[in-house]
């Protein structure tokens, strides 16, 4: 009798640890899902929908058109120039970034005199807003006034047309991405660098090996981990960008700078294509999801491949 | 309402155009003026009280990008004074404007009162039916002040801004009042460098050859023979290109907007003539004109460092201004160059400002009676002769102070009064086409194409778009 009562009153126990368990879970978790799905799950629901119809400026709902933007933007040449110019973006600026970061990580990893200091001032770029960037640059590089442009005709060159040729453009636009977000490559690198075992590389100088081989056959290898993170996180960055192009190209000449998410904003704000935009979106959405998923499982299949 | 045949309310009391003239023909300044119109009382009627409505908070959204705003926050004390109404303003630069007019004007009720929109967008704003019809109050002699003169208003501005037939979907059709033309008109004239052609023999152009002609010999290391906006620009097809294409002849649009039969003529022989009529002046232009926008020539021709140019008449602010210009007593105006036998005329601009449907209720009488103080006589010549600003009333132009004072402004008139609204702005694809036309010519100017190319590009284009958005069959 007294068992079975011990025994009843331990599984009201649990029932009452469990549901206090339950409250305080949801007590915790309540405001980060209220949070998510007020400003993260309902947008996306929301666009997804817009995405279904023909909204414009003058319609107060738009629509049904089911997939007809989608189909509209597979045959869209001007989706394409988009999506090219982002790849050239993502592809051209990462890999620059990841080149240079990781060469400044291994540079200012001799500990030279003072480099404490130039390492503050290099990542400085980055706390830069990349509006900010885009209209400065823009600044510096006028044809007519800016500085840069004076400097390297003070030193008797004939300094490139940087924002106004076709050519010329795309190639500004990476140089100015790459000015501001190596500094982030670099203390990735830099960060990993540190924390990278001194014994593995105190045994291969002992076994003979020279400083590019060592850098080659064992810094790189323990360092990928980090560079590919960067990489990754560069890469959709990247290929998100509008701020910078909005502040410096405005996506020309000739559409030449008009990414995925600048022909996005275009179709929304500036010509209320509010459905069209929102498709343009879904389908970065999803070209994201694939890159990023592909690129990581690539990057752990080489790690455990190096393993 | 009655727009033909005398005002009934013409005439009471003493009207502000009246003793502005007056003042202005005994040489009172400016500031004297405003001291002398802050004491003066708007003329009573029976039944009109200016300040009915005092104590009521107002909003009005306009455009941060022009100098209106500045001008009307000069006035707000003098609003709040005379009607006791107190004013908002707020004034973001056109793209955010754009977008948070749309979301007021969608929301189930707007934070603004007062909403200002460029005339471009009318089809698209007052088209979509989201502003109050405004010809009851025009026409209540207890609503609307009895100096407000309602056919003092550029009939062109009026009819870009303000008339809209819903029925038939139509711009500038009908008598159906919407917004009112404010806080500025303005079209498109010619400035050139006086002192430059004087000493070189050349009257100004009359014609594009001349135009061209002229650009040929002005042109030095120091100084561009001419200019325009290169940029992939609003302006580049607004105003170069339309200009030239419509006075050589050029029609834009044939057909109905609201039939399946508007069709576009980019690639006629006038279009592809009008591009390459700037391909061809690209030797005299500056040597960065194909990254040239409204800054870049409003600076470059402030500096004397351009003869000459066709270009919104609105920056005859700058350019006049002796604390910001090297040029304003060298500069002259005219109306723009003409193919022989064509008539001088370019594209109708300007703003207009209405009040949304879904405002207060309560409030909408006391924006009524803001937007009559806002685009009155007195508040449309304060702007004209603080900040240069184009004028959207007839009186302005032929008042004697102050076409003594600008001499550009009958060059303006003429520009306005001759204007035409382009066929484009009847629909809602307006910015779109534009920017397709724009980045073509753009692309066209910097050697990417050749003019024909950029012509047939933006003619596809624009097909696909109208019949998308079945404009066209």
């Amino acid at each position: 009798m007294t068992a079975a009562i011990q025994l009843a009153v331990g599984r009201r126990e649990t029932v009452v640890r469990q549901d206090r368990a339950g409250t305080a879970l949801w007590f915790l978790l309540g405001p980060c899902l209220a949070y998510l799905a007020a400003f993260a799950i309902y947008p996306l629901l929301y666009s997804l929908r817009l995405s279904f119809t023909d909204l414009t400026a003058a319609d107060g709902t738009g629509r049904w058109v089911g997939l007809q933007n989608y189909r509209d933007l597979i045959v869209d040449p001007l989706f394409w120039n988009a999506a090219m110019n982002s790849a050239i973006m993502v592809f051209g600026a990462v890999a620059i970034q990841v080149v240079l970061g990781t060469a400044l990580a291994m540079f200012f990893n001799l500990r030279l005199h003072g480099s404490a200091i130039v390492r503050g001032i290099l990542v400085l770029p980055m706390l830069i807003t990349p509006i900010v960037v885009g209209v400065m640059w823009r600044a510096l590089l006028n044809p007519d006034w800016g500085l840069i442009n004076w400097a390297i005709g003070a030193l008797g060159f004939d300094p490139p047309n940087w924002l106004g040729s076709i050519r010329m453009a795309m190639k500004t636009l990476i140089l100015v991405d790459v000015w501001q977000w190596t500094p982030f490559v670099f203390i990735i690198v830099f960060a990993r660098l540190q924390a990278l075992p001194q014994d593995v590389m105190e045994a291969a100088q002992i076994d003979g090996a020279g400083a590019i081989s060592t850098f080659r056959h064992i810094t790189l290898p323990l360092l990928m981990p980090a560079i590919a993170f960067a990489a990754v996180f560069r890469a959709v960055d990247a290929f998100r960008s509008f701020d910078l192009i909005y502040g410096l190209s405005y996506g020309g000449p000739a559409r030449s700078t008009t990414t995925l998410s600048f022909f996005s904003f275009q179709n929304g704000f500036e010509f209320q294509n509010y459905g069209y935009a929102a498709a343009v979106a879904y389908m970065m959405l999803v070209i994201l999801m694939v890159g990023t998923t592909l690129l990581l499982r690539h990057v752990q299949l080489r790690s455990a491949h190096a393993q | 309402m009655n727009t033909k045949g005398t005002d009934p309310r013409a005439g009471t009391g003493i009207s502000r155009r009246r003793i502005l003239q007056g003042a202005g023909a005994v040489g009172l300044s400016g500031t004297m003026m405003g001291a002398l119109l802050g004491q003066t009382r708007p003329a009573a009627a029976a039944g009109y009280d200016p300040k009915r409505y005092a104590g009521t908070k107002l909003s009005i959204l306009m455009t941060g990008d022009e100098n209106d705003h500045r001008a009307l926050g000069d006035l707000l004390p003098q609003l709040e004074a005379e009607t006791g109404i107190k004013l908002e303003i707020t004034s973001p630069a056109l793209g955010a404007l754009i977008e948070k007019t749309l979301q007021n004007l969608k929301a189930d009720r707007s934070n603004f009162e007062l909403v200002e929109y460029l005339g471009f967008l009318t089809t698209q704003q007052v088209g979509g039916g989201y502003f109050e019809q405004l010809n009851a109050y025009i026409d209540d002699p207890n609503q609307t002040p009895p100096d407000w003169d309602f056919k003092d208003f550029i009939p062109g501005a009026l009819h870009n801004v303000g008339i809209y037939d819903k029925k038939a979907h139509t711009l500038g059709q009908g008598s159906d009042v919407y917004g009112i033309p404010g806080l500025h008109s303005g079209s498109v004239i010619y400035f050139y460098r006086k002192d430059l052609f004087d000493a070189a023999g050349l009257k100004p152009a009359k014609t594009w050859d001349d135009f061209k002609a002229a650009a040929q010999k002005l042109h030095t290391g120091k100084i561009a023979g001419c200019s325009f906006i290169g940029a992939n620009d609003f302006s580049l097809a607004a105003v170069d290109w339309y200009t030239r294409f419509i006075t050589t002849g050029g029609v834009l649009m044939t057909g109905d907007a609201n039939g399946k039969d508007f069709r576009p003529q980019v690639n006629s022989p006038e279009g592809i003539g009008a591009l390459q009529m700037l391909i061809d002046v690209l030797p005299y232009a500056p040597k960065n004109v194909t990254q040239y926008g409204f800054a870049e020539n409003v600076d470059g021709f402030s500096t004397g460092k351009i003869a000459q140019m066709i270009f919104w008449s609105t920056i005859a602010g700058p350019v006049f201004d002796k604390d910001k210009s090297m040029v304003a007593d060298s500069t002259g105006t005219g109306p723009v160059p003409a193919a022989p036998g064509q008539k001088p005329r370019a594209i109708q601009g300007g703003w207009g400002v209405g009040i949304p449907k879904n405002v207060d209720p309560a409030k909408k009488a006391a924006a009524w009676l803001a937007l009559t103080w806002i685009t009155n006589k007195a508040s449309n010549r304060y702007a004209i002769e603080k900040y240069q600003i184009d004028a959207n009333r007839t009186s302005a132009f032929s008042d004697p102070a102050l076409l003594k004072q600008f001499p550009y402004l009958t060059d303006s008139m003429q520009a306005i009064a001759d204007a035409d609204i382009i066929p484009t702005a009847r629909i809602d694809e307006f910015f779109q086409m534009n920017d397709t036309m724009n980045v073509e010519f753009n692309k066209a100017l910097i050697g990417g194409q050749d003019a024909k190319t950029a012509c047939a590009n933006v003619q596809a284009s624009w097909e696909t778009i109208l019949r998308k958005a079945g404009h066209l069959a």
